[in-house]
């Protein structure tokens, strides 16, 4: 019998991230999509960051960035009683900066692909920002908005780097799924290893193939 | 009275084009803007609108200021009290029919007047189709129904039946004069079908390189020579046939066709889909009453 | 279309009804329209304003014939026949210039018009239209 922690764990974890990452990623995406500010694309490159950097450089910078010898980390432990260190809250800050691009760049692609006649139709109509966003925008982003989800989710679900620099190896707070996967092998329990694999690879493949049948239009074709 | 007065660098595909337009409409004109693409036609509309903003200019709307850059007054799109038909309808493809009209009424206001307008562009049987499964002059009857759900009082139309083919076209001509009538709107058009300009507007601008070179009434502005002719028409170039010595120009008059004889020096410039006017004289024509 | 350039050289009106003579060169044409100079800017006597009539408009007939009813006679000679099997163009050189007139291709054979022949093209007053 395996251990279900570590996998209800990374779980959670995907789930809180994409969340989280949902409702700070579609104003972010609205604001690369439009704006003309001459920082966007200094924001732009900070968002991608993570595509590129080796997840043990982030998770350095943010362990660095969470120590409470620091005064950012300091600040964060002492106002907000957090200590993002080896713990599943800094697990789930770490996870949003490892997943922002994969939230943010489908929904910025999906924005700047929307024709800007709907929203200024909706304009004219008399319609604030915020319902033209609420009411026109996103409901035609939508295969854009899943597949946002889905990428952080899934992405979420295979960190490695980030969790072992900045949550290290706690069961029930920070041992996740891949950790497991990891201590498992190291301990040359390559069965259990083997079933947790198993059970991320299927999990993950589901997801992803949901996703495309979605988008692609196919689970529609089916029903008529 | 609207008063417009707006000045604005564009930026195209030409270079940099400055804009001027000095224009006074009276309330219940039918105004068109007429000219060549990038003649600053639909940034005229958007400036309207409030969509685009001129570098400094002055447009006042039955004596409320809208835009005012010495001021530094400027209203939201949202506070400007007209309706727009986009060049591609603009229809929101989430909605059906009905939504997209729902969506348009005000706060508290009484949503009568959607049953009537679904009534009179006779929506009745698409209001629960979503727009994508709908015909452009379908989709377009939507937009003008939808323009005017908030009832206002300017129309800006930006070259709403461009896409669509000649009897489609006709039949939204005879929609547009219907709503300008009825709701007694001051109407701003952008066409490029003499056509069509001849039939709707009460007056037509013509633009060129941002600026309005001529304006007046369509049928002199359009016809080069004022000509004692008493049985005028315009209409487009369906075919020119030669014929022994001569030509026949067969010219679609609204949805009717009728040839003209005409001689190779008069079909040298012309070819199909031209707009032309056929005149003669009040003598010529037969009358008789149909049974 | 024929277009001829003269000056209007009198004005008769009648209810919304004018007759309108006007010079080109030695010839006077005389048209009949529904425009009065009060309805048209263009009428004023001594206006430069241009004639035009339709080719298929033009009567041709090889000597001047007195008893017709008809106002507007040019005198000229056939420069060019361009024949077809039901319709014909003939040019005559006029002292008003070429004058283009369709005639149908039996009426050529019947008063055998060739190039050179001298010939008279008449127009009916109600065939005349005026333009600025």
């Amino acid at each position: 019998m395996i251990d279900w922690e570590p996998l209800i764990l990374t779980f959670k974890l995907a789930l809180i991230t994409t969340v989280l990452l949902l409702f700070l990623g579609i104003p972010l995406a609205y604001w690369l999509a439009y704006s003309k500010s001459k920082i966007k694309p200094v924001i732009e490159t900070l968002v991608s960051m993570p595509l590129v950097l080796p997840p043990t450089v982030i998770g350095f910078y943010l362990l660095l960035a969470f120590s409470p010898s620091n005064t950012f980390g300091n600040w964060v432990s002492e106002w907000l009683g957090l200590h993002l260190i080896f713990s599943f809250e800094g697990l789930v800050i770490a996870s949003i900066f490892y997943s922002l691009p994969f939230m943010v760049q489908p929904i910025q692609a999906g924005l700047s692909s929307l024709p800007k006649q709907y929203k200024e139709a909706s304009y004219v109509l008399g319609k604030s920002k915020f319902k033209t966003l609420l009411k026109i925008i996103l409901p035609n982003i939508k295969p854009a908005l899943l597949t946002g989800i889905v990428l952080s989710f899934a992405h979420t679900i295979g960190e490695f780097g980030v969790v072992l620099m900045i949550g290290g190896n706690i069961p029930g707070k920070t041992k996740v799924a891949s950790i497991a996967i990891y201590d498992e092998v190291e301990a040359l329990n390559y069965s259990t290893a083997n079933t947790y694999s198993l059970i991320l690879l299927i999990i993950t493949f589901s997801i992803l193939l949901i996703v495309y049948l979605i988008n692609g239009g196919y689970l529609k074709k089916m029903n008529r | 009275m609207i008063q417009l007065l707006l000045h604005k660098k564009l930026h195209t595909a030409k270079g940099m084009m400055p804009l001027d337009i000095d224009l006074a409409i009276t309330p219940g004109e039918f105004v068109t803007l007429y000219g060549a693409s990038g003649a600053g036609k639909t940034s005229t509309l958007r400036m309207i609108s409030g969509l685009l903003t001129p570098d400094n200019g002055k447009l006042v709307v039955n004596d409320v200021v809208w835009l005012d850059t010495s001021k530094k007054t400027n209203l939201k799109p949202q506070q400007r009290k007209l309706g727009f038909v986009f060049q591609d309808y603009a229809l929101f493809p989430n909605m059906s029919v009905l939504k997209n009209l729902e969506y348009a009424l005000e706060k508290h206001q009484d949503n009568s007047i959607i049953t009537e307008l679904i009534d009179m562009m006779e929506l009745g049987e698409l209001q629960h189709q979503k727009p994508s499964t709908l015909s452009g002059g379908q989709q377009q009857r939507v937009a003008l129904a939808r323009a005017l759900v908030q009832q206002p009082e300017i129309l800006l139309l930006d070259e709403p039946l461009s896409a669509l083919d000649t009897k489609m076209r006709i039949k939204l001509q005879d929609y547009i004069l219907k709503v300008h009538q009825k709701y007694k709107l001051t109407t701003i058009l952008v066409s490029h079908n003499i056509g069509e300009i001849i039939k709707l507007s009460d007056r037509v601008c013509l633009l060129e390189q941002g600026k309005i070179i001529k304006s007046g009434i369509p049928s002199t502005i359009f016809a080069t020579h004022q000509m004692s002719a008493k049985f005028q028409f315009t209409g487009e170039v369906l075919s020119i046939q030669k014929e022994e010595v001569v030509f026949i120009v067969t010219v679609l008059i609204g949805t009717n066709v009728v040839k003209v004889i005409a001689q190779e020096s008069e079909i040298a410039n012309l070819t199909t889909g031209d707009t032309v006017i056929v005149a003669s004289k009040a003598f010529n024509p037969v009358i008789q009453k149909v049974l | 279309m024929n277009t001829l350039t003269g000056q209007i050289s009198t004005i008769e009106v009648n209810g919304s009804l004018a007759l309108i003579t006007t010079r080109v060169n030695d010839v006077f044409f005389t048209a009949i329209i529904v425009e009065t100079p009060e309805t048209a800017s263009y009428l004023k006597l001594g206006a430069t304003i241009k004639v035009l009539f339709k080719e298929t408009e033009v009567i041709i007939a090889t000597q001047t014939p007195e008893y017709l009813s008809l106002q507007n006679k040019v005198i000229g000679q056939v420069t060019q026949v361009d024949k077809g099997v039901l319709l014909s163009k003939l040019v005559i050189n006029t002292s008003v210039g070429d004058i283009v007139s369709v005639i149908t291709t039996k009426a050529v054979n019947q008063l055998g018009l060739t190039k050179g022949n001298h010939v008279t093209a008449m127009i009916k007053t109600n065939e005349i239209l005026l333009s600025e």
